[in-house]
């Protein structure tokens, strides 16, 4: 065994009792968390929980109706999302958006250029774009057309242009739906390669076996509130949990 | 193909710029029309077709660039380089002023609020004793056709290189990105805001010199012509016909029409407008994504491509 220093990893991203409300909907109702440089954090819960929208808040496409999401000791509240993105927060859609009319690679590109590392040339760019797609496995697909990748490609181009943007944070919202069992296991493959990159990981899923493989933790969001938050085998096993799931079991 | 656009490119250039040397007066006039329209067509590309925000309020810029220049040298006697400068000025400024409100709008929302500014703009200075109300300027006379030519091709040139950089550079690929999906951009760190109104910005720039040499040519300003909307509209037209979002498509695209419409008005002057019509309807048909797209198929384009494109499109 090697004894490494005993240092508390650094918390990258913390939300302070995040509440959001669509008139008179509550979507997510004062959930705090954390989660430290190194560490994934699995959310899960059904569909409507909030997942999303929680995603969304950090991310900045949503602004938050109550409470604080702090990025690195700041308050975030008020930063636009492309700022957001220079601090060093990416993320996949769930509903993927390639940039169609460009190549795979210009694709990935666009987040060299202007995330957080943000190069200037476009051949620098290009570069670190290249690295990025072998990294993920889609290195033979480079001067294809972003639209005439298949599904799992389309994963991989959408891990490829997140992680080129070199964030801190990443936000994987459901990048396993819709895929097959031996496509879920390639990209339960990449993300624990992208986690010994060292950056704080959020990732939404609903494929249970793929959540704990890989979390650290699992937080639990049911009806927008927060019902666990824990080790993964005891938060999946939960009570609770499993009510909240598959309903009241019948005695 | 493509390493030979380039050069070709060039050639053409070079080619045009001997024209008012062998070509008759009526071919040099044609061609000074003909080069003006394609900067307006390509310098709404920037925005239009590379932004992908469908823009009717560029001919305000063109308007901008006329009374700058018209106001300048009449009221003033100030040189026309000095007039066009100030023409510019006022359109960077109209553009910034207009671009900061109404480009937080997308897609119809925007191109339906930039429908409005033209009509506006026309109160105003029919309106201004300094821009001689609504009769109009007349500018100094200057007889000089070959000079006025080769103006309006170095414009189309500097735009078009112009166009050229923004598809190579880091500009580029952050305008394309807001084109394509401006939330995916936004959160990949694209500061849409800042490129979408530098992009007005920087078409209203060409659009207001293009104005401001057809001012001087025309020796003739008045708020109807120089805030026409359906210049506008043809700017429209002449770049999706062409292939928005391209390099040369833009250019091209207005030469061919602008051919088209000189020829059709010479035959049969009456039911040319219609015809012209006609034409454009075929080419959206046949050809949405442009003349530049069925020249990059090359040799490989035959009559299937015009048939897919019937079916993609429903029709």
């Amino acid at each position: 065994m090697t004894a490494a220093p005993q240092t508390t990893p650094r918390t990258v991203i913390e939300t302070r009792g995040l509440t959001k409300r669509f008139q008179g909907l509550v979507s997510v109702n004062n959930v705090s968390f954390q989660i430290a440089e190194g560490e994934t954090l699995g959310v899960i819960g059904p569909n409507g929980a909030g997942k999303t929208t929680l995603v969304n808040m950090i991310s900045g496409t949503l602004t938050p109706s109550e409470g604080q999401v702090v990025f690195e000791g700041q308050v975030i509240n008020d930063v636009p999302a492309f700022r957001r993105a220079h601090l060093g927060i990416a993320r996949t859609f769930q509903v993927m958006k390639p940039f169609h009319g460009m190549t795979v690679l210009e694709n990935v590109a666009v987040g060299a250029l202007f995330g957080r590392g943000a190069e200037r040339s476009m051949a620098a760019a290009k570069e670190k774009a290249r690295e990025w797609l072998e990294f993920t496995g889609l290195g033979r697909r480079i001067d294809a057309n972003a639209e005439a990748l298949g599904g799992p490609d389309r994963k991989r181009l959408e891990f490829a242009k997140a992680l080129s943007m070199q964030p801190r944070l990443l936000l994987l919202d459901e990048v396993m739906a819709g895929l097959n069992p031996v496509e879920v296991d390639e990209v339960v493959d990449l993300i624990k390669k992208i986690r010994s990159q060292g950056m704080a990981l959020l990732v939404i899923e609903h494929v249970v076996k793929a959540i704990r493989s890989l979390s650290d933790r699992v937080m639990v969001l049911h009806h927008g509130e927060k019902i666990a938050d824990g080790d993964p085998t005891r938060v999946l096993e939960d009570p609770r949990v499993i009510e909240a799931y598959l309903g009241k079991r019948r005695t | 193909m493509k390493r030979l656009i380039l050069p070709l490119a060039v050639l053409v250039a070079l080619a045009l710029a001997f024209l008012p040397m062998v070509g008759s007066d009526t071919m040099v006039q044609f061609g000074i029309n003909a080069l003006l329209l394609a900067t307006l067509a390509q310098s709404w590309n920037i925005l239009g077709g590379f932004g992908g925000y469908v823009s009717f309020g560029n001919s305000v810029f063109y308007g901008l660039g006329t009374y700058g220049t018209a106001i300048a040298m009449t009221n003033y006697n100030l040189p026309f380089g000095v007039g066009l400068v100030i023409g510019v000025i006022l359109a960077m400024i109209g553009a910034a002023l207009v671009g900061l409100p109404i480009l937080r709008l997308r897609g119809p929302y925007f191109a339906i609020a930039t429908l409005g500014l033209n009509g506006a703009m026309m109160a105003i200075f029919s309106n201004l004793p300094i821009a001689g109300s609504n009769i109009g300027l007349v500018l100094p006379l200057a007889r000089n056709d070959a000079m006025f030519y080769e103006l309006a091709l170095g414009l189309l040139v500097v735009c078009t290189l112009t166009v050229l950089w923004i598809s190579r550079s880091r500009y580029g690929m952050g305008l394309i990105a807001i084109r394509e999906d401006e939330d995916a951009a936004g959160v990949m760190g694209v500061n849409a805001t800042l490129w979408k109104v530098s992009a007005l910005v920087l078409a209203s720039i060409f659009t207001a010199v293009a104005g401001g040499i057809h001012a001087y040519w025309s020796t003739f300003v008045d708020p109807a012509s120089a805030f026409d909307s359906t210049l506008n509209v043809r700017m429209v037209i002449m770049c999706v016909f062409g292939g928005p979002g391209t390099v040369f498509g833009p250019v091209i695209g207005s030469f061919v029409l602008s051919a088209v419409y000189e020829v059709l008005a010479a035959q049969i002057s009456t039911a040319a407008a219609l015809l012209f019509g006609f034409v454009i309807v075929l080419a959206v048909v046949f050809m949405p994504r442009g003349l530049a797209d069925v020249v990059k198929g090359g040799r490989a384009i035959s009559w299937r491509y015009f048939i897919r494109n019937i079916r993609e499109n429903r029709l």
